[in-house]
């Protein structure tokens, strides 16, 4: 089947540096207990995915009974995590499961990397034309 | 003004100012690039870079999400 691929713009993180901090954040729906709409850096660079503390909160999940830990690198090195699970869904594309590193920071932007968000999704960037496009794994 | 009109003067310059004023031009040719990289200015990279272990952790974690629906 054919699925088109959805087209985003690229978005400004700072208004000092608009040119410079031009970055491909994906609007997107997770669902844990609750269902909360974020924006996430997509980032092919990165090993994992990657969801800041408030926004564990915000989906349900509590610290302390999270049992499991990774260990994230990078200037995250020093930041404690533990991995959860939740639903995902990208524009009206088929709702699939995500695992995150939940940082216990907030100084961390939603981070999609390569496990398992660019396993799920094929992404291409178009940094000259401001844009960048999705669609899912095997729907060329 | 023209190179030309520049020249007699610059030839005319100390050694020091002459390293002076290749110093000045190269910042010139330097600011006239625009870099979008603004010295003076942070750059966080978030990127969980070499984040295999924690990788693996996720993996196993989808595998037992998967074994339980």
């Amino acid at each position: 089947m054919t699925v088109p691929a959805r087209r985003f713009p690229y978005s400004s993180r700072s208004p000092t540096l608009p040119t410079g901090s031009q970055s491909p954040f994906l609007p997107l729906v997770l669902i844990g207990a609750h269902r909360i709409a974020v924006s996430g850096l997509v980032d092919s660079g990165a090993a994992i995915n990657v969801v800041p503390y408030s926004i564990g909160l915000q989906l349900g999940f509590d610290w302390k009974r999270q049992s499991q830990s990774v260990e994230l690198r990078g200037n995250l090195e020093s930041v404690e995590a533990k991995a959860i699970v939740v639903s995902a869904i990208v524009g009206d594309f088929a709702q699939v499961r995500q695992a995150f590193a939940w940082a216990e920071s907030d100084s961390v932007p939603v981070i999609l990397g390569q496990v398992n968000f660019f396993l799920e999704f094929d992404v291409c960037f178009f940094r000259s034309q401001l844009a960048f496009e999705v669609r899912p794994k095997g729907a060329s | 003004m023209s190179l030309i009109d520049v020249l007699p003067g610059l030839q005319s310059l100390s050694r020091g100012d002459k390293i002076r004023i290749i110093q000045y031009l190269a910042r010139e040719l330097e600011r006239d690039e625009e870099s979008p990289i603004e010295p003076g200015q942070s750059y966080p990279i978030w990127s969980p870079d070499q984040a295999y272990s924690a990788a693996e952790v996720l993996l196993k974690e989808l595998e037992n999400d998967k074994g339980q629906k």
